[in-house]
């Protein structure tokens, strides 16, 4: 098949677009390290191209009616063949499209965020390789290759996190997330080999054709499914591997923006809907999906309400947002998890971006402090944060309110109306939490308004200059993101032909009750409404419901002590139980035979000496001795 | 077993270029530093181009044997000086002529007793040499004493922390090893009725009866198993690690515990394979338990070194447990393995080896904010220290899967077990790097220089090395499974 | 011959038991040589005791060895017996076991 121009068109496109950010990756970090310009030109010229190239294969295979499948072997070794290659459907032209065009708004509004960071290029060089792995994860042909890239993503998360490596927090937290990943990925990985062994073919179409797995046996299957979505539970932080996306907060807030909200972390529920027809074959492992969803959603809804630190609510919210598209996918709507998906791509980086725009500015995460510095003087980044928030708590006629409804409708599909209240439940703590933050920065109370933002004083006029085109650099993105938020809820029929034309589209859409359309806007605007009345409102003491049951309020603040227990663990089962058993072991009983034996010898050594008196006279008399006896031995 | 006679002895070239290396500094006067260490990276870089040459033409569709020499050295005991690569030596061939070319460039700042130093290295080196390419059992011996020998003094002597305890838990351990090979190898040669001790000849299925093979693999298992630092014996393995000097650990971690598993492979699994399908499991549990046992010990330490050397553990379990899968897969991924692990380690403690020269401390709490300092050191040991993780799109990557993959279907519990611990390994190497390389800069090494790009030279080899593999495993792969392959479709079921 | 073969063997086993004891037993360095002489010449009767009762003249070329031996082995001894004795200032073998 890859003799006709247009699929050379299409090999050559998808090669540059995830080749083009690996070389500059290289690039950066071999040669130009100590030329930042350099560096950020050649990773944003870099993904400028992927983008552009993601976007001509969206344009050119929008009607894209089968699968394109482009695969050479990497890796023939006896009985193992590990082919290499790119997939080409509608899922992935839609992913490379949102991956490369956030990548692309964040880098550029990096230009304006990390102005001046000693780290500049190495930066720059991060971002390209996470361009790379990224991209490359969603064009992944087989799944072994879709874990190599995986896996890489990681990497880039664990460096941008810890980029600022003399902060402790940082390099923690970059630990904790790769780590915790790891763990998941570990799940991931028996899955994949299990897999291997038992069809003997990770190939994605060939796994994703009800037909080929046809012979396994289902409680394999469920176990492989469960197994694999493992890796889906760390990487997208679901419960119980959830706790280090908001440590990842430490990270510079494009990283966040583009890693742990729009695109990398998504890179699970991309991973869920990848194999979405291998997924739906176990109905049992469906159901436990669809209880994780659930669970991460709304333990992370009920952190963020009490968070002060305005990247962790985002982060948060990313949490819960991705438990929506799991429970979405887990009910079997395909076209409403990937919707949301899309949608929270957008809104979310818009909403990490604008907060960005005012932690750059003011330098604190605290809601109240930024509010008290007077933030909400900055007019772009205040009007895109409330239409970010008003997305994510999924007002009308914002992007969040379609994919939301459509969320709903698939859990509406379900027999269990238990998953439905959840949904609705979490609807409303999404407003509610977001809203929270947009009214404390809105409405300052009296008595911090009189600080002033720290930075004013010391501003040269050049200082100034560029400060001022660094903020345009940040604007722009913001001003784009904002603009696909409130325009992109409209096309949302004729995403649901792209999308669900291109895989098997579950979930029983028509059959919704009309109250359904009605029960999430209302939750949102109720949800909207307490925050108005505890936050917002003249008078308003500014603290929450939560607040005031101090045992919810350290609960949630606490994180469910979700955390504290796997300090505890890694500290005393690991570190000071087995791994000090088995140090103590090397070191006692394994060294000290060794010794034992060694020393034992030595001693030996010393009786046998204790007859050695070095007399020359008594050697002769034993000579003598001998010769005797041996004489005797002759004669009798 | 297709052999292929060498136009050019280029083995023995090998062989002649250390030896004459050797010789060369040994006639050249004590002082004269500089010119030493010039004559030693000329010698072992042309080791190194000889090797580079006969890897790449290796014939990769003909396998079998190649670059064959043979001269009849003591025809009345068999013995004869048989050098010849395939599959299985060719990479072990490659990385010693990296490692040594590489560690020769790590001990550019050496300055005590420079001339005896590198004399013995090139002495050491031989031996590995002669070791990965001799095809007689009798030399594969004393190849191995050979070896051992200048250990013992290049630890003694240049050597760091507990450098006497660790050279002579060192020299014993392996003298044990060698106490253990010595029998089999004379059992074979007895049993076989043949009066030779070439390879070749004696790897004939059915030469030995199924009790001999036991009994011989058993021995030889153990004997190299030491080597190799297969649990329990591998205590030696970190304290000599730690003990010896820089460019020795290199060759030490790198290449000499692949001598033990290079044996294991060659001469236990290739001439007693009944003897190994018997054994194959208890070789899986001793591996398995090598592997977490490794990671989780290597938790706990504080010196750098210590950690680099349980780590090699916890990946020399990787190599034992590939080897006791008896499968194609199995094979490829624990030779390639070795490699990797070769160049890892190698990369780790040449990296070490350039803190520690400027620092005067490998204790890792007395580190700490190096990347401040020196950021592209510090990038060296980091890129090391994920290969060590098992990140793809660096060789060790591709020596695990294969492992695992190997393990999934003929052990499935250790396999699970084997991918576990990978996430112990990332714990205590990533805790290793944010307290060696993050955090803010420490007053005390404050102006200490970055590596300067002719000393970095080793590093970026190495590196480059982990790389090229990690993108390209067939490079490799297609050299492994010319042995692999054969070998496995003549094993007698 | 005028003696009889095992006169001559009787002589020189105890010439030979006499020097065995002077070596063993004296605690003296140059008595201890001084016993060892006595048994070669022991050894050298009994040789040409042999020699005579055999008609073969091999016994007595060895007694000339033995001489031979006998004289490099006392100049050889005693030497070192004068150098040990200067470091020292003893003939006593007791202390002499640096090789212990």
């Amino acid at each position: 098949m890859a003799g006709s121009p247009a699929y050379a068109v299409d090999l050559t496109a998808m090669i540059a677009a995830t080749m083009l950010p690996f070389v500059s990756f290289l690039t950066i970090l071999i040669a130009t390290r100590g030329r930042p310009r350099l560096s950020a030109g050649l990773s944003i010229g870099s993904v400028t191209i992927s983008l552009a190239c993601s976007i001509a294969l969206l344009a050119l295979h929008f009607h894209l009616a089968a699968p394109i499948e482009f695969s050479t072997r990497l890796l023939a070794s006896g009985g193992l063949d590990i082919p290499f290659g790119f997939l080409l459907d509608r899922l992935n032209l839609l992913m490379i499209a949102i991956v490369s065009a956030i990548c692309f708004l964040v880098q550029v509004y990096s230009l304006g965020y990390m102005a001046g960071d000693p780290g500049f290029s190495r930066y720059y060089g991060f971002m390209s390789l996470f361009t790379w792995a990224m991209m490359s994860l969603a064009l992944s042909a087989s799944l072994l290759q879709l874990y190599f890239f995986w896996e890489l993503v990681g990497l880039s998360s664990y460096l941008l996190i810890g980029f600022w490596y003399e902060k402790f927090s940082a390099t923690q937290a970059g630990k904790k997330a790769f780590v915790m990943t790891r763990a998941g990925d570990a799940a991931f990985f028996i899955g994949l080999l299990l897999l291997f062994v038992h069809t003997g073919d990770l190939s994605i179409a060939h796994l994703d054709s009800r037909s080929a797995l046809s012979g396994v046996s289902p409680s394999f299957l469920t176990l492989s499914a469960l197994l694999i979505f493992g890796g889906i539970v760390g990487k997208s932080a679901q419960f119980p591997l959830m706790t280090w996306l908001p440590d990842a907060m430490e990270g510079p807030t494009p990283v966040s923006a583009l890693l742990h909200s729009a695109t990398m972390v998504a890179a699970g529920v991309y991973l869920f809907a990848r194999l979405f027809p291998f997924f739906s074959m176990s109905s049992v492992a469906m159901t436990v999906f669809l209880a994780i969803g659930t669970i991460s959603m709304l333990l992370a809804s009920t952190m963020a309400i009490v968070s002060r630190d305005i990247k962790k609510v985002w982060a948060y919210s990313t949490i819960s947002q991705l438990g929506f598209m799991i429970m979405a996918l887990g009910a079997g709507g395909y076209f409403a998890g990937v919707f949301h998906l899309t949608t929270h791509a957008g809104f979310k980086a818009l909403l990490f971006l604008c907060s960005g725009v005012f932690i750059h500015r003011y330098e604190t995460n605290d809601i109240y402090e930024l509010s008290r510095f007077g933030a909400r003087r900055m007019v772009i980044p205040t009007v895109s944060i409330v239409l970010g928030a008003a997305a994510l708590s999924g007002l009308p006629p914002l992007s969040g309110y379609f994919s939301k409804e459509a969320i709903m409708g698939s859990l509406a599909a379900m027999h269990n109306p238990l998953w439905l209240a959840a949904g609705l439940a979490g609807v409303f703590l999404t407003a509610y939490y977001s809203f929270r933050v947009i009214f404390i920065l809105l409405f300052p109370r009296a008595e911090g308004a009189a600080s002033p933002p720290p930075q004013e004083a010391g501003i040269t006029a050049g200082g100034h200059a560029a400060h001022e085109s660094g903020y345009r650099a940040m604007a722009w993105p913001l001003i784009i993101l904002s603009a696909v938020s409130v325009i992109f809820g409209f096309f949302k029929t004729s995403f649901k032909d792209f999308i669900g034309g291109g895989a098997a589209a579950g979930g029983a859409a028509g059959m919704e009750p009309s109250w359904l359309h009605i029960a999430p806007l209302a939750l949102a605007l109720a949800g909207v409404g307490l925050a108005w009345v505890e936050f917002g409102r003249k008078g308003a003491k500014q603290i929450g419901f939560v607040d005031r049951m101090p045992v919810l309020s350290r609960l949630f603040a606490e994180r469910w002590y979700i955390d504290r227990f796997y300090g505890l663990v890694v500290e005393f089962v690991i570190d000071r139980g087995i791994s000090r058993l088995c140090s103590q072991n090397d070191r006692k009983v394994i060294d000290g035979s060794i010794d034992g034996i060694c020393e034992g010898t030595v001693e030996s050594g010393w009786v046998v000496a204790f007859l050695q008196t070095g007399m020359i006279q008594y050697r002769l008399l034993a000579i003598l001795g001998v010769l005797a006896l041996l004489l005797l031995c002759f004669y009798f | 077993m297709h052999m292929e006679p060498a136009t050019f002895p280029f083995l023995s070239a090998i062989l002649l270029s250390c030896v004459v290396g050797m010789l060369t500094i040994m006639v050249i006067p004590e002082e004269r530093h500089v010119l030493i260490k010039q004559v030693s990276i000329f010698f072992s870089g042309v080791c190194l181009l000889l090797t580079l040459y006969v890897f790449f033409a290796f014939n990769r569709s003909l396998g079998g044997l190649q670059f064959v020499e043979q001269v009849s050295w003591i025809p009345t005991l068999g013995i004869s000086y048989f050098n010849a690569v395939d599959g299985f030596s060719l990479p072990n061939l490659l990385l010693t002529g990296i490692v040594f070319f590489t560690g020769v460039l790590t001990m550019w700042e050496l300055n005590t007793r420079v001339k005896e130093y590198f004399a013995l290295y090139f002495l050491l080196v031989t031996g590995v040499f002669g070791l990965f390419m001799s095809m007689d059992l009798f030399f594969i011996f004393v190849w191995y004493d050979v070896s051992l020998f200048p250990m013992y003094l290049l630890i003694a002597i240049w050597g760091t922390t507990r450098k006497e305890y660790g050279a002579m838990k060192l020299t014993l351990y392996l003298l044990a090893g060698s106490a253990l090979i010595l029998p089999a190898i004379i059992f074979l040669w007895a049993k076989s009725g043949l009066n030779t001790f070439s390879f070749v000849s004696l790897m004939h299925p059915g030469m030995f009866s199924p009790a001999d093979q036991k009994f011989a693999f058993l021995l030889l298992f153990l004997g190299f198993g030491i080597l190799a630092a297969v649990w329990p014996m591998h205590t030696w393995s970190p304290d000599g690690h730690v003990a010896a000097p820089h460019g020795v650990s290199m060759v030490h971690a790198g290449v000499l515990m692949k001598i033990g598993s290079f044996g294991v492979l060659r001469v236990a699994i290739m001439l007693c394979p009944l003897g190994w399908i018997y054994w194959a499991k208890s070789m899986a549990v001793l591996a398995v338990i090598g592997i977490i046992y490794g990671a989780l010990v290597g938790l706990r330490q504080t010196d750098l070194k210590y950690v680099i050397g349980y780590s090699s553990v916890s990946h020399m379990g990787v190599v034992g447990l590939g080897l006791s899968t008896v499968t194609v897969a199995g094979l490829n991924g624990a030779v390639f393995q070795m490699f990797a692990h070769g160049i890892m380690t190698a990369l780790l403690f040449s990296s070490v080896g350039y803190i520690y020269d400027r620092t005067h401390t490998k204790l890792i709490p007395e580190l700490g904010g190096l990347s401040r300092i020196m950021p592209v050191a510090s990038a060296f040991f980091i890129l090391a220290a994920l290969a060590g993780v098992g990140l793809p799109g660096l060789a060790n990557f591709w020596g695990e899967l294969l492992v695992f993959l190997a393990a999934f279907k003929v052990y499935p519990l250790f396999g699970v077990i084997g991918v576990v611990t990978l996430v112990i390994t990332a714990l205590f190497m990533l805790r290793v790097v944010q307290k060696t390389f993050y955090g803010p800069a420490n007053a005390r090494f404050a102006g200490l220089p970055d590596v300067s790009p002719w000393l970095g030279t080793p590093r970026i080899i190495l590196a480059a090395v982990l790389l090229i593999l990690g993108l390209y495993p067939s490079l490799l792969f297609n050299v492994i499974r010319t042995a692999s392959v054969p070998f496995m479709n003549g094993l007698p079921r | 011959m005028i003696a009889p073969f095992s006169h001559v063997l009787v002589v020189a086993g105890i010439l030979f038991a006499l020097g065995a004891f002077c070596a063993v037993t004296r605690r003296n360095l140059i008595m201890i040589v001084l016993g060892i002489e006595i048994m070669l010449n022991a050894a050298a009767i009994a040789f040409v005791g042999g020699s005579l009762h055999l008609d073969n003249l091999d016994g007595q070329t060895f007694v000339l060895f033995i001489l031979a031996v006998a004289a490099t082995e006392v100049s050889v001894g005693l030497a070192i017996i004068v150098y040990a004795f200067r470091r020292t200032g003893s003939f006593d073998p007791a202390d002499f076991n640096l090789l212990r």
